[in-house]
């Protein structure tokens, strides 16, 4: 809010340095935006912050300014001699929702409409709030200074039975911006026996204000249930100076201040007369509440020894009044415009920032270390991440959300669960969330490409998200991708997968071919039955996605090898293998001939000739040629009446 | 005389072991081997030993004279190699055959040095699901519904109104104080997720880092002291830090930090709004209200909590100006 500085000076003195007052007011808890000058004069543009509704006026900023530097703060004359009724001549007001808490309403007659007087247009045009006339402009004037919205109506344009009631479906009004406004049952309004006179809290009606040709007057000041009001003026819009204060918790004490501030400038200004007494009705008056402030728990909380003399001095520059003080507490009487002092943890944080947060010490958590609780998970997507990237893959980050030309995609990898959507989507693309992660990389590699890459190695660990029997279900998962313009050969791609999870210290996987809908040479992995990931090829782009809590469990620790006593024999077989043979349960085979068969290893691969390095290995000795004829000629038995493998005559 | 044979030997491998120039090598097998060199006076005076000691010191001589000779040899080699080598062409300047490497996120990295930070005083790092009720990113942190803090349009909704994307990280800490037995210190870096149109400083997904910590005994000093101590080893110990009264209604007493401006040095600028100082977190003590909804008496036990956006960190560590370039894959490694 902005707060210029000739009229803070009306209430309070102010430091010489402008700087000085601004650090403290920030200090404060009042953060000051930025400064700036209309009418020569300098205005403070402050922060405020939804708990001080006692702030949004010159008056709280100026109570604020006097606690902080202890200064004087100066009265503000008000009307006195106008007693409180229930009722007004010539017109009946009724509250009828809950939502209201108290309503003062006073008639004026006998007005004389003309603009304002310069030293209230200039205040209103310093703040930012266009002048109209003197009555308009004194209810914005006097709302400024007192932080209390009013409203003024036409008296002749209004029926006899007011009421403060909520809308009725398919109720409207026109606001004096023109616009309209289709109220639900859940607005509150002021109205009389034909139409809505004004949205409660939030905007006057164009029919009913006050015009050059207005005459008598009813004004209003009112207090409302906060959040009903906060409902409604985000509902329609209406963030208006009256709205963005009775949205926030306002006293309903400040509510007489107000109206007799209006009437007490009324009078000094002779704008028209007042026509008998005050209406109030206010069924359950606020009063003060009372805290009990300790001083040990003050010393605990704040880490900051204070005397009780301190306290009391800062307790009493807030305008909080003092009961009782004993050795261990004090019993402290809140004032009503303090709506956020509820609780004792809220006096403390008082008392620190009038006497200023640089005065807490620094202390670096002397007590005892606790347990380090960080589940595995993390560490596990920690060491994903340096495995891909010792692998040359880069990681990515992206929105979980799915681009609508890639939508088809997000149904690939999932059976029986639907996408999860967003409800209030604030663009087509921040709509459906992914439940792989695979059309997040696809775009990314999509960019590489007409970038200009050469290849694309990259991953994502993030979440992926889908609803199933009416639940709502995350996981964690790992995406990788993989394509290379040059050589785009699937067991390149393997190579890395396999050299990741090695690195993850999985050892028993097995890949097998699959039928993932929608993916090209799709496969599963699986560890120990279960399957813990999966991939395939979408366009010309090798992608792989791993379940990483299935993954959790088994890592197991790899033993070290050494190297044996005993030399191997070394040979290279040749086969010929019938297509459509799956070439990794030809090499489990001939892995499970014998126990000195150490390593067999593809070489080489040439039409439906597949080459093997095979490696005979005994730990006690070294074998002889016969032994080895032996297991080749078994491996050959094997394969041939399994496989129908026949060897390749050179 | 053996003695004399001793020196000789040692004195000549001594002076051999020094040489650097091929025609000292040639210098040296003259000065002792040569015809009139230092072994063959000491031949020249067998003749004048007892007949029965000839025979031992002859061996000595002859021993001494191999050694000098191999030691010469391996210097000449030694000599002759090294010149070889320098005389070979050698480019180092061409470039090596390209190594890819991988690249962690520029977020990762951040979260990274963060984590480390903190892992040093004693916390965890933890986590919580993004997709969360309304209980838990709103109701038990103090922000019932039509709260003046918690804004009507802010968070995406999965269903209105009971499940929603987390909008801060702060649910984490709800489900800590209800899930964990204290004492914790834990920290938290996730995405969090809001209602709002991409523009370069704002997106519908943001990265937070949170930290809260739950232990008989805390107070506004330890908060104080351990986000100093955060500040000083992540963002430099020369920054100037400012540390005042703000208010979030999961805290009370609440605290803003604020770092010096580096772009204008504190004198005002674009990026700073003026102010000189940029709002780097929010923090302050555990509400009591979120305590006795997480089952605690406020008098007995005591936290702290802090959140940061992590987002314009990044930005401003690596020079990237659009936050939408962080996650839309214009990343170019």
């Amino acid at each position: 809010m902005r707060f210029p500085i000739n009229w803070l000076k009306e209430y309070v003195s102010l430091p010489d340095k402008l700087s000085v007052l601004t650090d403290r007011l920030t200090m404060a808890g009042h953060m000051l935006d930025k400064i700036d000058e209309v009418n020569e004069n300098r205005i403070l543009d402050l922060e405020l912050r939804g708990n001080r509704a006692d702030c949004y006026s010159i008056r709280g900023i100026a109570r604020e300014i006097s606690a902080i530097f202890d200064k004087q703060l100066k009265e503000l004359p008000l009307y006195q001699d106008t007693k409180l009724t229930h009722a007004l001549k010539d017109f009946t007001i009724n509250a009828e929702s809950q939502f209201v808490k108290r309503v003062m309403a006073i008639r004026i007659k006998d007005v004389k409409i003309t603009p304002s007087p310069p030293e209230i247009r200039r205040r209103l045009e310093e703040y930012g709030i266009p002048a109209l006339n003197n009555i308009v402009d004194l209810t914005n004037y006097v709302m400024l200074e007192t932080g209390q919205p009013m409203h003024a109506f036409d008296s002749e344009k209004l029926g006899k039975f007011l009421k403060v009631r909520l809308a009725k479906v398919g109720e409207e009004i026109t606001t004096f911006q023109d616009m309209n406004i289709k109220l639900i049952s859940d607005d509150l309004v002021w109205a009389d026996e034909k139409s809505v006179l004004s949205v409660a809290g939030a905007v006057g009606g164009k029919y009913h204000s006050i015009s050059d040709m207005t005459t008598h007057v009813l004004l209003e000041a009112a207090s409302y249930n906060q959040a009903n009001i906060r409902r409604t003026v985000h509902r329609h819009y209406l963030l208006t100076d009256a709205g963005i204060r009775h949205e926030k918790e306002l006293d309903s004490n400040l509510v007489e201040e107000g109206i007799k501030r209006f009437l007490y400038l009324l009078k000094k200004y002779n704008w028209g007369s007042i026509d008998g007494g005050i209406f109030d009705y206010y069924p359950k008056p606020v009063k003060p509440r009372t805290l009990i402030l300790n001083f040990n728990y003050l010393t605990s909380l704040s880490g900051l020894i204070i005397e009780k003399d301190a306290v009391l001095k800062i307790l009493k520059r807030l305008y909080f009044n003092i009961i009782s003080v004993n050795d261990n507490e004090i019993e402290v009487q809140i004032p009503t415009f303090r709506t956020d002092v509820e609780g004792q943890e809220d006096v403390i944080e008082e008392i620190l920032r009038i006497l200023s947060y640089d005065e807490i010490s620094t202390k670096t958590l002397a007590l005892e270390i606790p347990e380090n609780i960080t589940p595995d998970f993390i560490k596990q997507e920690n060491d994903i991440k340096n495995s891909l990237t010792s692998l040359g893959f880069d990681e990515i980050i992206s929105l979980p959300f799915v681009n609508p030309e890639l939508q088809k995609y997000n149904l690939l990898l999932s059976d029986k669960a639907s996408p999860i959507t967003i409800e209030n989507r604030p663009s087509p693309e921040i709509e459906e969330m992914r439940m792989t992660i695979l059309p997040s990389l696809i775009s990314y590699v999509t960019k590489i490409k007409n970038e200009r890459g050469e290849s694309a190695r990259i991953f994502e660990v993030g979440k992926i998200y889908y609803q199933k029997n009416s639940k709502y279900i995350e996981n964690r998962a790992l995406g990788i991708a993989y394509w290379n313009k040059k050589n785009n050969d699937f067991r390149k791609f393997k190579g890395y997968l396999e050299a990741f999870l090695k690195l993850m210290q999985i050892t028993e996987m097995q890949y097998s071919s699959a039928d993932n809908s929608g993916l090209a040479k799709s496969f599963n992995i699986r560890v120990k039955k279960a399957v813990i990931g999966i991939g395939g090829m979408l366009q010309d782009t090798y992608f792989t996605e791993i379940y990483l809590d299935k993954l959790l469990d088994n890592a197991a620790v790899i033993p070290v090898a050494l190297w044996p006593n005993f030399p191997p024999q070394i040979e290279d077989l040749t086969l010929i293998i019938p297509t459509k043979t799956e070439i990794g349960k030809v090499i489990a085979a001939i892995q499970s001939t014998h126990d000195q068969l150490t390593e067999v290893r593809l070489m080489d691969i040439f039409g439906d000739s597949y080459t093997f390095r095979i490696s005979y290995q005994s730990p006690n000795r070294t074998l002889t040629d016969s032994e080895v004829d032996k297991i080749r000629k078994e491996i050959f038995r094997i394969l041939r009446t399994k496989y129908g493998v026949t060897i390749k005559e050179n | 005389m053996r003695e004399d044979i001793l020196n000789l030997k040692n004195e000549a491998i001594a002076r051999i072991m020094d040489v650097i120039l091929l025609a000292e090598i040639d210098e040296l097998k003259i000065s002792y081997l040569g015809r009139n060199g230092k072994v063959n006076s000491l031949t020249k005076e067998l003749k004048n030993l007892k007949t029965e000691e000839r025979g031992e010191v002859g061996i000595s001589i002859n021993e001494a004279k191999h050694a000098i000779e191999s030691a010469l040899n391996q210097k000449k080699n030694e000599i002759i190699n090294r010149e070889s080598l320098k005389k070979t062409w050698f480019d180092a300047s061409v470039p090596g055959i390209e190594y890819k490497i991988g690249h962690l996120h520029p977020t990762s990295i951040v979260i990274n040095d963060m984590f480390k930070i903190f892992h040093h005083l004693g916390f965890s790092m933890y986590e919580g699901p993004e997709i969360e009720t309304d209980e838990f990113n709103f109701g038990k942190l103090n922000l019932p519904k039509d709260h003046p803090a918690r804004s009507l349009q802010d968070a995406l909704y999965i269903q209105e109104p009971d499940y929603v994307l987390r909008t801060h990280t702060s649910s984490v800490e709800a489900r800590a104080l209800s899930d964990i037995k204290p004492p914790f210190r834990i920290v938290v870096a996730g995405k969090c997720y809001r209602e709002e149109k991409a523009n370069a400083s704002n997106n519908a997904m943001f990265y937070q880092f949170q930290g809260f910590a739950l232990q008989q005994g805390l107070s506004m000093a330890d908060l104080k002291g351990t986000l100093f101590y955060f500040v000083k080893k992540f963002f430099g110990e020369k920054r100037h830090i400012r540390f005042r009264c703000k208010y979030y209604p999961e805290v009370e007493p609440g605290a803003g930090l604020d770092l010096d401006c580096q772009f204008c040095k504190m004198k005002g600028c674009s990026v700073c709004k003026g102010r000189g100082w940029i709002e780097m977190l929010g923090s302050g003590m555990i509400h009591p209200i979120i305590l006795k909804n997480a089952g605690y008496n406020p008098r007995e036990i005591s936290g702290f909590a802090f959140g940061m956006g992590l987002d314009r960190i990044v930005m401003d560590r690596f020079g990237i100006s659009d936050i939408r370039s962080l996650y839309n894959g214009d990343i170019k490694y």
